[in-house]
């Protein structure tokens, strides 16, 4: 009931915020030509659901997100298991991972054109490039965080490999590498955008792009809302995952 | 095995503990990834369109040192605009969302769902409202870097243990006082990895932009040499951008030991 109040505050807010803009622009606040209102943006919004134009970049752009994610989703954990687990890789590779993590990826967009070119595959393993590095650190924390106490009580009763492996390592894993998994989604998103809307033929990037340099404010409004209902959408998605496996840690 | 390779005996000579030490794997796997660097283009197994050889990379970049120093200068004058915004306004926003029980239970959540939205659609909207010179630049950075800072202050306001709260108030401290000497104390920690996630964003932020409209600019020259296939230039250029990641870096490292010797103890105390 506490939550259901909440969420009710919550749309409330939004719901404020969104007829402040409106009243902004129709006090003449803000110029309708550059803040078009809502109530222009909202209905384009839906419109462009159903134009097929729109709905094929749309198509390209979560195709690229999708197998991007499908791609690194599983080298990632591998390689920030493997580091996380063997004492001699982990030593030898962890700094590395580490120190690479801070640095700014997207800057090495360019490097990805000079290799790859201008279309599909770049977006792909640029999107890979975003979100691996997040992906092993996660791993690499979630093979550490499994407690040597409930593996020697695990052992002490008689638990099979099996047993360990599946009701020890996996539950105690889980949430920290889905936390990964949802970090390491917002980042390949993030990536596969801005290398449409820096160099592309097609995508929701380069839609929105387009619109922004050829001041079609109302598109390039109706686009941002559709690209970040879309990203909060998954980003909620993974996180309300992420809190069922993590029930356990209370 | 690993104890081994730290006391470099345990049974094996020397010379191969040390050879076999992750310490000497790590160096010749970056020793690797220098040399390929070298070879690669220099032996046509990738063309050097694609990359250019590291000693051509440095050479260039050295020749044109005056362009690259001349736009990173104007690349560092957005980024510190760019950090007030992000870094101030964060910090405030963070404070006041932290430490107000409505606004924390509301508002809070809808932050950390915006942190998620790709915010480099946002750019068109700012080339459009202030054109693509610098205050384009200033803006994004400042709204890239914002979000992290707002919510790392945030979470480590909210962390502070209540009983400091009760002893301050109990002791009749004022609300500014509360959160002059107990809250953000309290919250350094989480308030300085913010400003470590936060300027790092901010400097992409601003980099990001610059390589997506620009007229001057570490990012800009980046895609201008790009454009042109000056391969050798646009990796010089990345250099930069990385070095200068790592010196914010560092000076945040810096400014955290610092922040460690000025606190601890008075909380402890309390």
């Amino acid at each position: 009931m506490k939550n259901a109040g909440r969420l009710l505050a919550q749309l409330a807010i939004v719901a404020a915020m969104f007829l402040f803009w409106e009243m902004a622009v129709r006090t003449g606040l803000a110029n309708a030509r550059i803040v078009p209102p809502p109530s222009e943006v909202l209905p384009r919004a839906i419109t462009m659901l159903g134009d097929p134009v729109v709905l094929h970049n749309l198509w390209i752009t979560s195709a690229q997100v999708m197998l991007a994610f499908v791609l690194v989703a599983p080298i990632g954990v591998a390689i920030g298991l493997l580091l996380g687990e063997s004492d001699y890789f982990g030593r030898a590779f962890k700094p590395f991972f580490f120190f690479v993590a801070s640095v700014p990826k997207s800057v090495f967009l360019p490097v990805f054109i000079l290799a790859f070119g201008i279309g599909f595959t770049q977006k792909v393993a640029f999107g890979m490039f975003q979100a691996i590095f997040v992906l092993v650190i996660s791993a690499i924390a979630a093979a550490e965080s499994v407690s040597p106490d409930y593996l020697k009580m695990a052992r002490a009763y008689g638990a099979s490999r099996r047993q360990i492996y599946v009701d020890i390592y996996l539950p105690a894993m889980l949430p920290v590498i889905v936390e990964g998994l949802r970090l390491g989604m917002i980042f390949n998103i993030t990536g596969v955008l801005f290398a449409e809307m820096y160099v592309s033929r097609a995508g929701l990037g380069h839609l929105v792009s387009t619109w922004g340099m050829s001041f079609q404010m109302v598109n390039l409004f109706a686009g941002i809302l559709l690209a970040a209902s879309l990203s909060i959408a998954v980003n909620e998605l993974l996180r309300w995952y992420e809190n069922r496996v993590g029930a356990w840690r209370g | 095995m690993s104890a081994g390779a730290d006391k470099a005996n345990d049974g094996r000579p020397l010379w191969l503990a040390v050879v076999a030490s992750p310490l000497t794997m790590r160096l010749a796997c970056l020793g690797a990834i220098l040399l390929f660097w070298e070879l690669a283009p220099r032996m046509e197994w990738i063309s050097p369109v694609m990359l250019s050889t590291l000693s051509s990379t440095v050479m260039i970049g050295f020749a044109n040192i005056d362009v690259f120093l001349a736009n990173l200068g104007v690349t560092l004058g957005s980024l510190l605009l760019a950090l007030v915004i992000a870094l101030g306004g964060g910090a405030v926003v963070g404070v006041l969302l932290g430490s107000i029980r409505p606004l924390r239970n509301t508002l809070l959540p809808i932050m950390s769902s915006i942190y998620a939205v790709p915010l480099v659609v946002v750019y068109p909207v700012f080339t459009a409202w202030v054109g693509i010179g610098v205050e384009s630049k200033v803006l994004f950075g400042g709204l890239y870097g914002f979000f992290p800072m707002l919510l790392a202050t945030a979470a480590g306001i909210r962390t502070v243990d209540s009983r400091y709260m009760l002893a301050a108030r109990s002791m009749g401290a004022t609300r500014v006082q509360v959160i002059l000497h107990v809250m953000l104390p309290a919250a350094l920690p989480s308030v300085i990895s913010g400003v470590r996630i936060g300027s790092a964003l901010t400097a992409i932020g601003v980099v990001v932009a610059e390589m997506m409209a620009a007229t001057a600019g570490i990012g800009f020259l980046i895609t201008q040499n790009r454009t042109m296939f000056n391969t050798a230039e646009v990796y010089f250029g990345v250099l930069l951008v990385v070095v200068l990641a790592g010196t914010i870096d560092w000076l945040v490292s810096v400014f955290e030991r610092r922040a460690a010797d000025w606190y601890p103890q008075k909380v402890r105390a309390i």
